[in-house]
């Protein structure tokens, strides 16, 4: 497997670069692939189509590749549209009726069908998103689901990717579930669904062999940066 | 009450007959069972934090099952207040009825499950598709175990008894009867391509979800479900109508006591530091939600665990199903799982098995199913003293008498016997006597009972023409310091 760090490597031992270096180190031990791009929002971007050819190939003019992303401001604010525009993709937002910057380009008017959507999001090649918080002893990411933030984006497509600011990063999976008690005590009660995720879909049930993309995405892809 | 569990279907000594004449199985059980004793050991080596909160996690299930009742009626609060339905279950018949009144009411007709050992234990596909419900289990071991019409092997790795070529054979015959192109070979990509791609399917399509629970989070009425797949999430995202049907030992009371938990089952089963799907779900999709199902249902099974509760046995319902025992265990080794009779197999189910289906549905298991080596005694992470229970439920048979009365008359002669030096003695010598017309070049052969057993498979030295005491007293006496 192919990894990129087109950034330059991290400086220094303490706080987020630590933290940083060993989340991605703990990623990619899990078969992930992970680009750093902490030179702000132009090397985020660079950095999502260097991943997203990466991870589904270019797929040539004939078969465009699908892009499925979390209807949110904050991923509002690269202009998916235009991005993946340029690499050649077709991009649908998370089609949430309300909430979370759902102004975005694109967007289908009417909220569709369950079965509608269940098959929108099986037939993506990618599915992009934000996280809630990473931990880095254990390479993991969490994802809350909101109106915005659909569970099927990170599930159902080939491939998922999650961008992650490095200020997300925490030591440890207790670290995590602190940042969640907090939300927890503001929200009164969890979201209907937390997704910890470390790395992409495995099994190891035929003759203890590992098996990556079992039913969850084939690759598990993170971006670290700010934008 | 007392639970009730499937019937074992062969005799014991059927099961193991069956289980030591299977070669392929058996070199498969010890590889996969020495490959995950070694990744669990050198996890925790490599990780010290994963001891520390092993450690206080111990403290968290024995505090949580001190006040099981109390956590229940906190969760269930939660769960109903955010819109969610608890019930609770005696045993399976109450799990089967509530499934398939909520099934009815909803229309469903395909469900897809995630593994589970709940619902292996009351037995619940076979309930559900007499009631001509379609049944999937989406777990690639538990899928392989289903088109095999066995039962898992192992509670962690259920097909890890079969080769590739035996699954492979089973997904051509899939194919065959699904009119879809079969795996193009037997590697393992293309098998798990081939059960990806029909299995997708079974996910769209389905109208119900059916999972276990890892742990239940009273303070906020929260499921835990870790997967490695991810057939756990899909089960729980997909389909409109979600039941988790989770024993009432799973539960703790916060999210501190979670965290120490959270990766444990991972540490002590496979070795990884967190399993790759961890999810959290506290009730139904809500307001504004696209997806995840419009209903959720949890089942809290009882089937024999209240009972234990308060007993020498209360530690076993801290066990948090990661398999360790078994894969240090020398019998389920040597027999593999499916000898057990039991979804629960290894030290765990020896235990579990007649705690919960009564000592009367597998009195083998304490007898016969263990050497008291102690093994995994050390391996279980929740320091469940499994070697102790197994000598209390052996304990127990034998006051009830369950022994035939030629086994506990041999007992009785041979306890009264040993009693005093001078039955010893005379024990020592009626054997002397009595393995003569059985040695064979300096070995026992062919003996009848007990020790032809014993010799059938293994060299028994026979005993010395003089024993100790008698060498012991002759050199004396010769030296003149006898008395």
């Amino acid at each position: 497997m192919t990894r990129h760090a087109n950034a330059a490597p991290l400086q220094g031992t303490g706080g987020v670069d630590a933290l940083v270096a060993e989340f991605v180190e703990s990623w990619r031990g899990l078969e992930g692939d992970a680009w750093i791009a902490r030179g702000g929002r132009d090397d985020v971007c660079h950095a999502i189509g260097e991943a997203v050819r990466t991870m589904v190939g270019d797929g040539g003019p004939e078969t465009r590749r699908r892009v499925l992303a979390w209807a949110t401001a904050d991923l509002a604010s690269l202009e998916l549209p235009g991005l993946l525009a340029e690499l050649g993709c077709e991009y649908v937002p998370w089609p949430s009726g309300s909430g979370g910057g759902a102004e975005v380009a694109g967007a289908e008017a009417a909220a569709p069908t369950a079965a509608g959507l269940l098959n929108l999001a099986a037939a993506r090649d990618i599915g992009i998103t934000t996280c809630s918080w990473a931990v880095a002893e254990t390479g993991t990411i969490a994802l809350y689901a909101t109106p915005a933030t659909g569970r099927l984006p990170s599930l159902l497509p080939t491939a998922h990717l999650a961008l992650v600011r490095p200020s997300q990063v925490v030591k440890t999976v207790a670290d995590g579930l602190r940042l969640l008690a907090d939300h927890v005590a503001r929200q009164d009660g969890p979201p209907s669904a937390v997704n910890l995720v470390s790395g992409p879909s495995r099994s190891a049930d035929i003759e203890g062999d590992l098996a990556v993309g079992v039913h969850g995405p084939r690759r598990a892809g993170v971006i670290i940066g700010d934008w | 009450m007392p639970g009730e569990l499937p019937p074992a279907g062969a005799t014991w000594a059927e099961r193991r007959r069956r289980a030591l004449a299977d070669p392929a199985m058996r070199a498969a059980v010890a590889k996969s069972t020495r490959n995950l004793a070694a990744k669990k050991e050198a996890a925790f080596a490599a990780y010290p934090a994963g001891e520390a909160m092993r450690t206080r996690a111990v403290i968290a299930r024995r505090g949580s099952l001190a006040r099981v009742d109390a956590l229940l009626d906190e969760l269930t609060r939660q769960i109903e207040a955010r819109g969610g339905h608890v019930s609770r279950a005696a045993g399976p018949a109450d799990v089967g009825r509530y499934v398939l009144d909520v099934a009815r009411r909803r229309g469903v007709e395909r469900v897809v499950k995630s593994k589970s050992m709940a619902t292996e234990e009351i037995a619940l596909n076979e309930q559900l598709e007499a009631a001509g419900l379609h049944v999937r289990e989406t777990d690639l071991g538990e899928y392989i175990i289903q088109l095999a019409g066995e039962r898992p092997a192992h509670i962690l790795v259920p097909a890890s008894h079969k080769t590739r070529e035996q699954v492979r054979a089973l997904f051509d015959e899939e194919a065959a009867r699904c009119a879809v192109d079969p795996p193009t070979g037997d590697a393992t990509p293309e098998l798990t391509a081939f059960a990806r791609r029909q299995l997708r399917e079974d996910f769209l399509a389905a109208d119900m979800g059916i999972s276990g629970g890892n742990f239940l989070v009273a303070e906020t009425g929260t499921l835990v479900l870790i997967t490695n797949e991810g057939n756990g999430r899909m089960t729980t995202s997909l389909p409109r109508v979600h039941i988790a049907v989770v024993g009432i030992d799973k539960i703790v009371a916060t999210w501190i006591d979670l965290a120490d938990l959270l990766q444990q089952p991972a540490l002590s089963g496979t070795g990884q530091r967190l399993s790759t799907y961890t999810t959290f779900i506290t009730g139904p999709r809500r307001e504004g939600e696209l997806d995840g199902p419009e209903e959720f249902h949890l089942v809290l099974l009882d089937n024999g665990r209240h009972e234990l509760l308060g007993t020498e046995f209360e530690d076993v319902l801290s066990c948090i199903r990661c398999g360790a025992c078994l894969n240090v265990c020398p019998v389920f080794r040597t027999i593999g799982g499916q000898a057990y009779g039991s979804m629960y197999s290894g030290p765990i189910g020896v235990v579990l098995t007649p705690l919960l289906g009564g000592l009367d549905r597998a009195p083998e298991l304490p007898k016969s199913a263990c050497s008291l080596c102690y093994a995994c005694g050390d391996a279980c992470p929740m320091e469940i003293e499994l070697p102790r229970h197994i000598l209390a439920l052996r304990r127990t048979e034998v006051e009830r008498s369950m022994e035939p009365w030629t086994v506990r008359l041999t007992f009785e002669l041979w306890g009264r016997f040993w009693a005093n030096p001078a039955g010893f003695r005379f024990t020592g010598r009626m054997a002397r006597l009595g393995q003569r017309a059985y040695l064979r070049d300096g070995r026992l052969q062919g003996a009848p009972g007990l020790v032809g057993g014993w010799t059938a498979t293994r060299d028994a030295p026979p005993l010395a023409r003089e024993s100790f005491h008698e060498w012991w007293w002759r050199r004396r006496r010769a030296s003149g310091a006898g008395t």
